[in-house]
Parts: structure tokens; sequence; C-alpha cells
């Protein structure tokens, strides 16, 4: 599971109103090397939830210094969004647990792919 | 050598002989009726010999051979006046159809049912009186029927596998077979598949399971391969040890069935979906009835979607490798940047398309999300009724050949409303389903057309990748359920001897029109089955395990009526794809 796909995930379990973003507990973490393409990331990082995206590298320990808030006229700054393409596709969770933040239920992430299929009664 | 395929070995006496028979056969065109075949010859060391297993037939089955004379036959055919039917023997020609007729009380194809109130003006023939009092005498039924269907058979022509209507009809069935040869096929819920020779002059008693049961039908084919004991050709040479061969084609020729029935006078007591089967049999799970609540439709889905899906999930995937063209358009017409939700994404076909687009994919089946991810897309697990995205968060999503999956109709109209709740205002969604109606402006779909790309009656072996999420065979007019719009066929209505009803769901035949909109379709279990001959015969295909998948197929208009229930979004288009119906919601 990348960093992309965690951004917008959110609990959907049943009642839970305050379901995202989804707690990480990773227990492997593999970083790719992705082809850069800062036309792409430039257009990603507006329909991102830009807090949700630091809390998570962070729970990673792969934040490094992405700053906490979006820096300004980020299109032309390749530095910048270099750094965010490696957090939002180079970071990969292979496996580990997403967590809803307000009911503790646990989804688990196996060969990189998180299951959120809900029980019967959590629906 | 390529499996799933038939092969004649030839032995000769000597290389030399084996020789010149490659060098003069090899690559030789011949002429074989209107088409021509060509020969390829190959030299192998040895010929692989199975000891074929003997099947049994189903249960309650009994085959009577010789059971009329030739005199006898003659006589019965001669007395079938094709000339007075009521049916339109034009459309039925043109349709290539094969033809039929009903004495004593006329099976109504609409309702699956009898009018017992309004017996036909002309009863059984007399011609028929003493081949039914030999069947009475010799016990194979208790009562004289009344009611009987004359079915003409052409070569190339069949009948979908399906099971005769229990309600209006007591339990025996008699079925003489006139004029020519086939092979009939009856098919177990379970999977097995048991072909079974019916001769000419022969009769078919049908009772208990396979009455009730196992679904029977004729591959609409040219040709059949049956077993090659009866030897009548006076070129025949004794087979040396260990090189007997046990099969053969036969060209089929024209075949009338006299299908004989009681009508059942008060109504049969059964009165559950086990079917009225004397003797249950608890190994064998009867076909299941449509669901009625969430619990058994989501148990029904399990079994006919999920865990085949789950079972066949890489060899689907190698089979759907192309993208459909109006698909992509709508993707690579989203503006850059947009982000996409595939709910439902199979193998991820449609993630890469626009690689302008924030793609992100969710299936049922973890086996496919594995696949999709392999393949460097974002997808994860999850239903399709409940998507873990946020309300709003996304600018478009396609719902490709997925909510057809769904067994009632409330199901599908969430699986429609989840996906309305993921839309931005103004967003867009793509939906496809399988449409009923396969041919549209006159246009066959691909999932009719391309039988003649396969091998007839192999549906469960055939190795050949079709790019649709749909698997061989045959050409039988097209069934409507009546309402005539323009660029449709004329309706004809006389598909089908008889239907599943009491709410079971039919087993459909692949590649033909769909005769009823609940159905379960096979599809072979592709690589999870290894063969160990390739010399498998039909009759033994019953050791390749057939998944059965669940579809709800829709009528025109269904999909708009459906959407039309959503609250916030209206149907911007919609058109038909390839044997799909097809919308775009834009919400508002």
């Amino acid at each position: 599971m990348k960093l992309l796909t965690h951004n917008m995930l959110t609990s959907h379990v049943k009642g839970v109103t305050k379901g995202y973003p989804l707690l990480i507990k990773a227990t492997e973490v593999k970083v790719n090397e992705v082809e850069f393409n800062p036309q792409f990331v430039s257009r990603m990082i507006p329909k991102l939830e830009w807090g949700a995206l630091v809390h998570a590298a962070e729970e990673l320990g792969h934040r490094q210094d992405l700053p906490g808030e979006l820096v300004q006229d980020f299109e032309k700054n390749e530095d910048f969004l270099k750094k965010v393409h490696r957090v939002l596709l180079e970071v990969e969770v292979i496996e580990g647990c997403l967590q809803c933040p307000e009911s503790g239920r646990e989804f688990p992430i196996s060969k990189g792919i998180p299951n959120m299929l809900l029980n019967e009664d959590e629906v | 050598m390529p499996p799933h395929k038939p092969y004649a070995f030839v032995t000769y006496r000597c290389e030399e002989s084996a020789l010149k028979a490659y060098t003069h056969l090899n690559g030789q065109k011949l002429q074989c009726g209107e088409s021509s075949v060509m020969l390829y010859l190959a030299y192998v060391s040895s010929v692989t010999h199975e000891e074929e297993a003997s099947v049994p037939l189903p249960e309650g089955l009994v085959l009577l051979e010789d059971f009329v004379s030739p005199e006898e036959e003659a006589l019965l055919l001669a007395a079938v006046d094709w000339s007075s039917t009521n049916d339109d023997v034009t459309a039925q020609k043109a349709l290539k159809h094969r033809r039929v007729k009903h004495y004593g009380f006329e099976f109504r194809y609409d309702n699956n049912n009898v009018d017992k109130d309004k017996p036909l003006p002309a009863g059984i023939p007399a011609e028929c009186l003493p081949v039914l009092e030999r069947c009475l005498r010799n016990g194979h039924i208790n009562v004289m029927p009344d009611q009987l269907t004359v079915n003409q058979y052409e070569s190339g022509q069949g009948i979908p596998p399906h099971v005769d209507t229990h309600s209006p009809f007591e339990d025996t069935i008699l079925s003489l077979s006139l004029g020519a040869k086939t092979v009939m096929e009856f098919r177990h819920p379970d999977g097995r598949v048991v072909a079974v020779v019916l001769p000419g002059r022969s009769l078919l008693v049908m009772k208990g399971e396979s009455r009730y049961v196992w679904t029977h039908g004729i591959t609409p084919r040219k040709f059949d391969m049956v077993p090659a004991c009866e030897q009548q050709s006076p070129d025949h040479v004794t087979p040396e040890p260990g090189t007997r061969s046990n099969l053969t084609l036969s060209k089929r020729g024209t075949r009338t069935s006299f299908t004989f029935r009681k009508i059942r006078l008060e109504p049969c007591r059964c009165g559950e979906s086990e079917g009225a089967s004397s003797t249950p049999s608890p190994s064998t799970p009867p076909p299941p009835a449509l669901p009625c609540c969430h619990a058994d439709a989501a148990r029904l889905e399990e079994e006919y979607v999920h865990r085949v899906y789950d079972a066949i999930a890489s060899h689907f995937s190698s089979t759907r490798h192309s993208p459909w063209p109006r698909v992509c358009h709508f993707l690579s017409s989203l503006p850059p940047g947009s982000v996409l939700a595939d709910v439902g994404c199979g193998n991820g076909k449609y993630l890469g398309v626009n690689p302008e687009m924030i793609a992100v994919g969710c299936d049922r089946s973890s086996a496919l999300v594995q696949i999709c991810a392999e393949r460097g897309f974002h997808a994860f697990v999850s239903d399709a009724l409940n998507v873990p995205l946020r309300t709003a968060s996304c600018d478009a999503c396609i719902s490709i050949a997925v909510i057809h999956h769904f067994s009632t109709e409330e199901r599908r109209l969430a699986a429609v409303r989840e996906l309305v709740r993921l839309l931005k205002p103004g967003g867009h969604a793509l939906i496809y389903v399988w449409a009923f109606e396969q041919e549209y402006n006159k246009q066959r779909s691909k999932y009719l057309k391309d039988h003649n790309k396969e091998h007839h009656g192999k549906e469960n072996l055939t190795k050949n990748t079709s790019e649709d999420r749909r698997e061989p065979h045959g050409k039988s007019a097209m069934q409507n359920s009546g309402h005539l719009e323009e660029g449709y066929e004329p309706v004809d209505k006389k598909q089908d001897v008889g239907k599943v009803t009491d709410g079971k769901l039919s087993v459909h035949t692949n590649r033909t029109a769909f005769n009823t909109q609940d159905l379960l379709v096979p599809c072979p279990s592709g690589t999870t089955q290894t063969s160990s001959s390739h010399l498998k015969s039909e009759s033994e295909s019953h050791l390749t395990p057939v998944f059965h998948r669940y579809y709800h197929v829709f009528h025109q208009g269904e999909l708009e009526q459906l959407c039309s229930q959503v609250d916030g979004v209206k149907v911007q288009s919609s058109y038909h794809d390839q044997g799909n119906w097809c919308v775009i919601l834009e919400k508002d």
C-alpha cells in the first residue's frame, strides 16, 4: 500500500464519523524506485489531504523534511515535488495494518494490499 | 501437441509407408461438405492410450436402443404435418432455428406452462399409440401421455441446457429419437457433465434426478465425437492391441425427437426449491433459488461470484487484457489529475489506461487485487456495496461488468448509490452491465459471434482467450422477453421446451442468447486443473471442475430505471456496447 492509496482510504465501519485518516501500523516497509513525473505529482497535490500525508509519512518514519504545510508555488519547485513523489509513490507498506481512529478496528495489509472488507455485523 | 484438441492417430506397417503418407497428406486441403479442412500430420513416438472410465448415466435415466423398427420410424416421421404448424416457418428458417410442433396441449413459452383448459385440436397422432402402449407394457410409464412435442434438429441446431418445467407435467418424460443420432449432454449443478449418445430409433426415459436436477441439452454443431465401438465402416481394420482407438467423428443428420409427457391435473405437491425428486441425494445440492433477503443474497454471491473469481483469478486475468474502447474513451476524456475509482477493478485492466489520472481500484477478490498490485496499480480489497473512500472524493468512477453480479435489485441499487456517493458534484460515473439482449441493431455481440472459432461443446476445456467475459458457443435464435424495440430481430418465443421455474436459477449455455435474466454461467477452471491427457474425451470433461458464476442480465432500460431511483444524479447518456447496457451518470 502506497501513501497515495492511504490518503484516499477511510474507515467505513458502521456508525463511525471520524474514520479518516486511518492509522498505519507497519511491520514491513519498502522503498521502490518509481519514475518521477513532476507534472503528475504537481496535479496530484491539490487532490490530497496534505496533513494526513505528512502524518502517515511520519508514522512510517519516512517523513524526512517534508513540510507540515504546503509550500507556495510548489508546481515549479522540483525539489519539493521530488520529496512528495517519494513519499507518495515510492514508500510502500508491505505488511501491517490500518486502524480506524474511532473504533480501533484493524484492517490487515498483506503483500502490500489492504483488505478493507467488513464483517456482516459491521456493515 | 496442444491439449484439449481432438486428434486421430494412424499406424502404418512400416516407416516407408508412414513417410509416404506424411509427404502426400500433410498440408492437403480436404473438401468436407461445404467447408474445407486442412490436414496436418505430425509424427509421434507412441500413442497414449487411456482406459476410458465408464461414466454412469445420471440417476433415473434409461436409454433403450432399437425401441422402434425402421418401418415404425418412417411412419412416425410421416405423421408430422409441418405445413400446418402455426409458427412462422419463414422466420424460423431465417433464424436457422429448430422446428417445433405440439400436440395435445400447447406448451407456452411465455409463462413456461401448459394451458390445461385449452387442449389443442390435434391430440397425439394415432401413429404414436403402438409405441406408447409398448412403453406402458414395459413399465416405463404408468399412465398414457397426453402431450407431445416434436422437435426437428438439422445438423448444426440444438437446444440450450434446461430442466423441463416440473409443475405442469407428471414425472416421467419419454423422448424418442428418429432420423439420426445425436449427443445429448446432461449437466449436474455440481459441475459433472455426462454426454449421452442417442442413436436413431432409441427411446430415452427421464425420471428422478435426470429429470429434475440435471439439465439436458444438445450442443448446436455438425459433428459429434462418439465412441467408435460400432464398426460399420467396410474399411475397418481390427486395431492392434495397444493402439485401440476409442473415439470417432459422427456427422449429424436431421434428427426428429418426439417427447411425450403427461399433463398434471393437480398442482404438484413438492412446494419447495428442492424439486420433486423422489430420492433427494444429500451430496448433490439443488440449483439455488433467487435470494429474498440480504443474507441469502450475500451467500449466493459468495458461492457463485467471489469464490469463483478467487479460484479462476489468474486464468481470468489472462483472458482480460484488452480494455474496451468506449471505456477507454471515457477514461481518456477525463481532465489530467482526475481522481478515478474503479469499483470492481478485476485485474486492473483500466487502471493504467489514462496515465494522467490518479486511479485507484478495488475488488472483492484478493487474488485479482494481487494481480493489480503486481502490475504496479493502487488497489485494495473491498466490497462494492461499502467502499472505504470518502464521500465526494472522486472526479469519476467506473463500474465495468460488476453490478450484474448482485443477486437482488436492492443490492444492485445499493451498488449504484455507493458509486454516486463517491462522486464530487459534477463528477461522472460509467456503468457497464451484461445485457439480456445480446443482439442490437442487427449486430450480434462478440459473445454470440465467436462460436465458430471455438471447439463446439468444449466450452469447459477451451484455452482460447476471449477478451470478453464470455466463453464459447452456438447460434440459437435470439430470445427476447417480448418487447420489440427498434433494431431488434423478431421475437421467437419457441426457444425452449422447458425452463427452470419456481424462482430457480437456470444454467446458461455459453455463447447463446439468454433465456432468463438470472443465470449461472459456466466458466472454465482454466489453470486450476491440470489436464492429465490431451486425449481427454468429451465424456471425461466432468473431471474438470466447472465453476458457475451468477449473473443478473439487464433488459434494455433496466439500468437507467435503476439509476433513476438514485437521488442527486441524472443519466447523461446510455448505450449498448458489445452485449452490455451502459450509462454515464452525472452528479448534480
